[in-house]
């Protein structure tokens, strides 16, 4: 028998391998590794015995993830990801298999609390619920009495499916206030006139270009967990190409075929640059554009004309050729898509930079296709009947004058609206909700406000922990954690729309009620016999029956067993099966499951045309609402705008003065900066949320501390290197931290990550022993006596000051303009210092660029012709 | 190094008087007392009598005027704050077996202590505030109440439930109170600034001391506090006279061959 010879040189063996790796990975392949079950199942390693397995909804950040919950003798022992659900398909993050430390957490309040000392003493006595609940109604009763506007209602995460606005709504109050000014807001803004929905969903899985602006889409970004799934799936499966412009080097950066550094602020340019150059050389998508936009394709030529490469790299800093052949690729890559998360949007203006972001898809027709920009699928829920009317008198600060079309409110101006005396304040609830940590100026501003008698005479925090805002409150009520309440859960985090809900995979541990319950026991108390009119809208025995009432009557849902259903799989509708080989949902016959695409072209039916005009745009109207629009004979239901169609001008913007077209503004303060001066700039860590993670042990154990991040060149220039402290001052005040130098980062940049630094939030978070006796912590304590590390980070927001986009109201983060230097010899370590009255000064500047303001009119040029603020009409406030 | 969870149960010698136990199960109350919630008022006034603190001095506790001249309302006030300050909210050093132990709540000594009372025929009723099944009142009173019926069966001459309920308590003292109340103690007696507490937690440890000397128990006390061993008790396997690897004759020889 003839032998091969293989007797050959390692150069051709290896060329022969690479030419042969394709046919080896079309052989097909029997064997495959043994998997274990990927998840839903899970045995104690001491007895070997099934655990009890619960599935809930994850509530640790955002995302709302499927969890299981495992229960080993009434204790949870392990979280992980629920494989029935379509989104996350059976993954948790970091911060997801954390949880239960929340629960076990020794720091957390497990009683009502009642103030003895001075406001933030920290002297408190343990009260009963029904001494709790007495002071407050009386309070209450006061308040109402007087105005009910005068109680306030401040939010940071509500997942309560309703039962927050319900109850300041019970009370006849409108001064609901949410955290969404410090979120996203001017990304819901930038968005929502313009084609409806506050926020997009990408097709990452299937499409072949990505064309990403400062988010952190992998570890933080508003539904990491799912979309990161979808853009390794088209990255590696779908060999998608993935560009990032962001200020700094972030794991999705890092991730990423190119990261383009870019200057803050100014996405929005390059943004429009990249439209420019598509316009140009007309690789456009023309019948997308003229068919379901309200602009043409020669007003948008003419309209882009002004913003070209030159112009964008010189606010930018990205070069002409790179705007010029990232145009290129994005127009003539399909399907491709943006994304967008906090970096073109915080800033003032941020509503314009995401409105330039989001053009591009629509230019290029990559609207509603596979692989493309998505419009959001959700699913809704009822309502308990009856439902509290709308309160009586709108309220000042929820339906500020100043920001008409800031739907989502600017609520981190509210202390010093407060302050002002804008609105007087009797009662101030806080529900998961800590401003003084979260919010510019922190403890220098929102801190100041908590302290002052006159400012918040009577404070209630609905709370787990003992957060910084918590420590400020006159009564605490212990509010349960995630794994021990329900909550009613729908979150657009994938293509394929789901209902959920949380519930309590064991009892709430001390005293701890869940909200709705707290909420119906105050509501109780003010109203016991029901003659005030507010007991009948909370009617319902416990959280369970609340649960029933919102999803007992979902059609396909009820089919299915309504809440029994939800109770046995944690969510609906079970979409397939998920393939522990590929990790995505399988359908009966084994293929991955498809969503449904081109949501606006759907056609209406003929009942739905019966009595429908179509007006001369083309609009479908029916009893006064747009229900559809007509294109081509066709009568599609197009998208959830006013006129059904995508409004690349938005006339609402130009009644108050702004731009209604898509265009960039340059942030004032950044055009004339010094050599020596840096724009701050904060992040998240893909293990911590904004405060509450800092005292997950786990978590904690991982992030702890946040050094400085500066540029190798402009450490060089200052004479900076990594472990040196520096000085980082604004206009509002200083901290001195560590420097951590290197390339990852613009020049122009210093970032510094949010979630530490914590003067509160219990031992772990603070890493401090408690003052007196100086023997509580670390060495005592059977878990912190592990803790190693001696350093909790500096924080920054008490020296970033207020700004508010006047369009979307969100806060300008990563505006801050401020000088890093070595540090002197009398800083120390975590100093951190900042003034009221600077804050008060930043917050009067920021105040001038409202449509009210005097340099509203100096900021847009183009818009001479507008008739001033008494020419605009007053809009009623709304969104959440 | 000593073994955390070593126990030793030694078989007591003789057993106490019906007197004894009630006398053991008092202090257990009145510690329990301290910790199971706020002192109440009719606790410390009868704290405070005059015969009730001269039989505390004459066990060397010494109450400041903090406890002995304030006004009783003042005191039951003041001690709430300090009572929420050292137990009921974040920083401070609640005293449940299981955040002690493990530094979590409701974890293993949690669970266990609940059957061990459900086992008794126990079950934890609500008082004023909702307590922990390991909490250190919860837990002292257990014990209370397992000497009282200890000294009922005594008074009943029933050996047989006698033996069993004398086996429950040093179980009970074995794997839960007296691995974490000295330490606990001495944590207490170190951050409270308060004498009542700071007098409380050194009745607690010598309490405990003397309860486990009397059952004949000895466990290491793992919450920080560890159990003094004189070294005259201790028992070796080996010889600690002999010469350590190297050091005997045969190792000092300088051509001896290493395998």
């Amino acid at each position: 028998m003839d032998m091969l010879n293989f007797k050959i040189s390692r150069r051709a063996f290896l060329q022969a391998s690479a030419a042969t790796t394709a046919a080896a990975a079309a052989s097909p392949r029997l064997l495959r590794a043994m998997e274990v079950e990927l998840g839903g199942k899970d045995f104690s390693p001491v007895n070997y015995t099934e655990r009890k397995a619960i599935p809930t909804t994850c509530h640790v950040c955002n995302i709302q993830d499927g969890a299981i919950a495992y229960v080993e003798n009434g204790r949870i022992v392990k979280l992980e990801g629920n494989p029935e659900h379509v989104s996350t398909r059976g993954r948790l993050c970091a911060k997801g298999n954390s949880g239960m430390w929340y629960t076990y957490n020794p720091d957390r309040i497990l009683y009502p609390l009642k103030r003895v000392g001075a406001r933030g003493e920290g002297k408190w006595k343990r009260i009963t619920w029904d001494e709790a609940l007495a002071e407050i109604a009386q309070k209450l009763d006061a308040a109402i009495k007087e105005d009910p506007n005068t109680v306030m209602l401040k939010w940071g995460r509500d997942r309560t499916g309703g039962a927050i606005v319900r109850f300041i709504k019970t009370l006849g109050s409108a001064t609901m206030m949410n955290h969404t000014s410090v979120c996203e807001s001017s990304k819901k803004i930038g968005m929502q006139p313009t084609w409806g929905p506050d926020i997009e969903t990408p097709d990452f899985a299937n499409t072949k270009y990505i064309l990403n602006f400062g988010s952190n889409v992998m570890e933080a970004a508003y539904f990491h967990n799912p979309y990161v799934q979808r853009v390794a799936e088209g990255m590696a499966d779908n060999k998608a190409k993935l560009v990032t412009f962001d200020v700094r080097l972030s794991n999705t950066a890092g991730r990423s075929d190119e990261w383009i550094p870019v200057f803050p602020g100014t996405d929005g340019a390059v943004a429009l640059a990249l439209g420019h150059v598509i316009l140009r050389d007309d690789l456009q998508d023309s019948d997308f554009i003229n068919t379901w936009t309200n602009v043409t394709v020669e007003e948008l030529k003419d309209h882009y004309r002004q913003f070209t490469p030159e112009w964008a790299s010189k606010l930018s800093g990205v070069p002409v050729e790179t705007i010029e052949r990232i145009a290129h690729e994005f127009a003539t890559t399909k399907p491709a898509t943006t994304y967008t998360y906090r970096g073109p949007a915080k800033h003032l203006y941020g509503a314009y930079n995401e409105k330039a972001c989001m053009m591009l898809p629509i230019m290029t027709g990559n609207i509603e296709v596979r692989g493309g920009y998505c419009l959001p699928r959700g699913m809704g829920y009822q309502q308990p009947q009856p439902e509290p009317p709308k309160p009586a008198k709108p309220s000042w600060m929820s339906d500020h004058p100043d920001y008409p079309l800031a739907e989502h409110k600017v609520a981190h101006l509210v202390p010093f609206w407060i302050a002002e005396g804008k609105q007087k304040i009797n009662v101030y609830f806080t529900y998961m909700d800590n401003p003084v940590y979260t919010n510019p100026g922190a403890q220098a501003v929102w801190g100041k406000m908590f302290r002052d008698e006159k400012l918040i005479p009577f404070y209630v925090s609905m709370s787990t922990v003992m957060g910084e805002e918590t420590a400020l409150a006159d009564i605490i009520l212990p509010d349960c954690m995630y794994l021990e309440r329900w909550e009613p859960e729908s979150m657009p985090n994938s293509l394929w729309p789901w209902l959920g809900f949380r519930q309590p995979v064991i009892k709430p541990l001390g005293e701890t009620r869940e909200t709705r319950i707290i909420l119906r026991d105050i509501i109780h108390k003010l109203d016991p016999d029901g003659s005030r009119g507010m007991k009948k809208y909370w009617n319902f025995k416990d959280g369970e029956d609340y649960m029933r009432q919102q999803f007992d009557n979902v059609p396909g849902l009820k089919e299915a067993g309504g809440v029994d259903f939800l109770k046995k799989h944690g969510v609906w509708p079970i979409y397939g099966k998920l393939d522990p080989a590929s990790g995505k949902i399988v359908d009966k016959t084994g293929r991955p499951i498809e969503p449904e695409y081109g949501l606006h072209k759907k056609e209406l039916s003929a009942a739905d045309m019966t009595g429908a005009v179509v007006e001369k745009n083309g609009t479908i109207m029916k009893n006064g609402k747009a229900i559809g629009v007509q294109r081509k004979g066709r009568n599609y239901v197009g998208f959830p705008t006013h006129d059904r169609i995508i409004n690349v001008r938005v006339d609402e913007w130009a009644e108050y003065g702004f731009n209604p077209m898509p265009t960039f503004k340059q942030i004032p303060w950044h055009k004339d900066m010094k050599d020596d001066e840096m724009i701050l700039t904060t992040y998240k860590f893909n293990v911590h949320v904004q405060s509450r993670t800092a005292s997950v042990k786990w978590l904690a154990e991982i992030a702890h501390s946040n050094p400085a991040w500066i540029n190798s060149e402009t450490g060089r220039k200052l004479g900076i290197k990594t472990g040196d402290l520096v000085r980082v001052e604004s206009k509002v005040g200083y901290l001195v931290t560590k420097a951590y130098v290197f390339e990852g980062i613009n020049p122009k940049v210093v970032a510094i990550p949010i979630g530490c630094g914590h003067w509160e939030y219990g031992r772990l978070a603070s890493l401090k022993l408690k003052e007196k006796g100086g023997a509580w912590g670390a060495q005592d304590d059977p878990d912190l006596k592990n803790v190693w590390w001696e350093d909790n980070g500096v924080h920054p927001n008490l020296i970033i000051p207020v700004v508010a986009d006047p369009i979307g109201g969100s806060q300008g983060w990563f505006d801050t303009v401020v000088k890093v230097t070595k540090a002197g010899p009398n800083d120390k370590y975590g100093d951190v210092q900042a003034s009221w009255e600077k804050h008060v000064d930043a917050f009067k500047e920021t105040m001038r660029y409202a449509y009210t303001g005097d340099l509203h009119r100096k900021m847009h040029p183009e818009m001479a012709s507008w008739g001033g603020p008494d020419s605009a009409r007053h809009k009623e406030g709304g969104g959440h | 190094m000593q073994n955390q969870d070593a126990v030793l149960i030694e078989t007591v010698a003789g057993r106490p008087s019906p007197q004894e136990l009630r006398a053991r199960a008092s202090y257990c109350q009145l510690l329990a007392g301290a910790f199971i919630e706020e002192p109440g008022g009719a606790y410390l006034a009868a704290l405070r009598a005059p015969q009730a603190l001269a039989e505390l001095a004459e066990l060397g506790l010494h109450f400041d005027a903090d406890f002995t001249a304030a006004p009783l309302g003042e005191l039951e006030d003041v001690l709430a704050c300090e009572y929420a300050t050292l137990f009921a909210t974040s920083g401070g050093c609640p005293p449940v077996e299981s955040s002690r132990l493990t530094g979590r709540f409701q974890q293993e000594p949690f669970h266990e202590v609940k059957m061990i009372y459900q086992r008794c025929g126990f079950a934890l009723q609500p008082g004023k505030f909702a307590v922990f099944e390991d909490q250190l009142g919860v837990e002292l009173s257990f014990v209370a109440a397992l000497l009282e019926r200890l000294a009922e069966a005594l008074e009943d001459n029933d050996a047989a439930a006698a033996g069993r309920l004398e086996r429950e308590i040093k179980r009970f003292w074995a794997t839960h109170l007296g691995r974490w109340v000295r330490g606990y103690a001495m944590l207490l007696e170190r951050v409270t600034e308060h004498s009542f507490y700071r007098e409380i937690a050194r009745l607690l440890r010598d309490f405990a001391e003397s309860e486990l000397d009397l059952l004949k128990v000895r466990v290491d006390d793992v919450d920080g506090g560890r159990e003094v061993v004189p070294k005259s008790e201790i028992s070796v396997l080996f010889n600690p006279d002999e010469p350590v690897c190297g050091g005997c004759k045969h190792g000092q020889e300088q051509d001896r061959i290493l395998a």
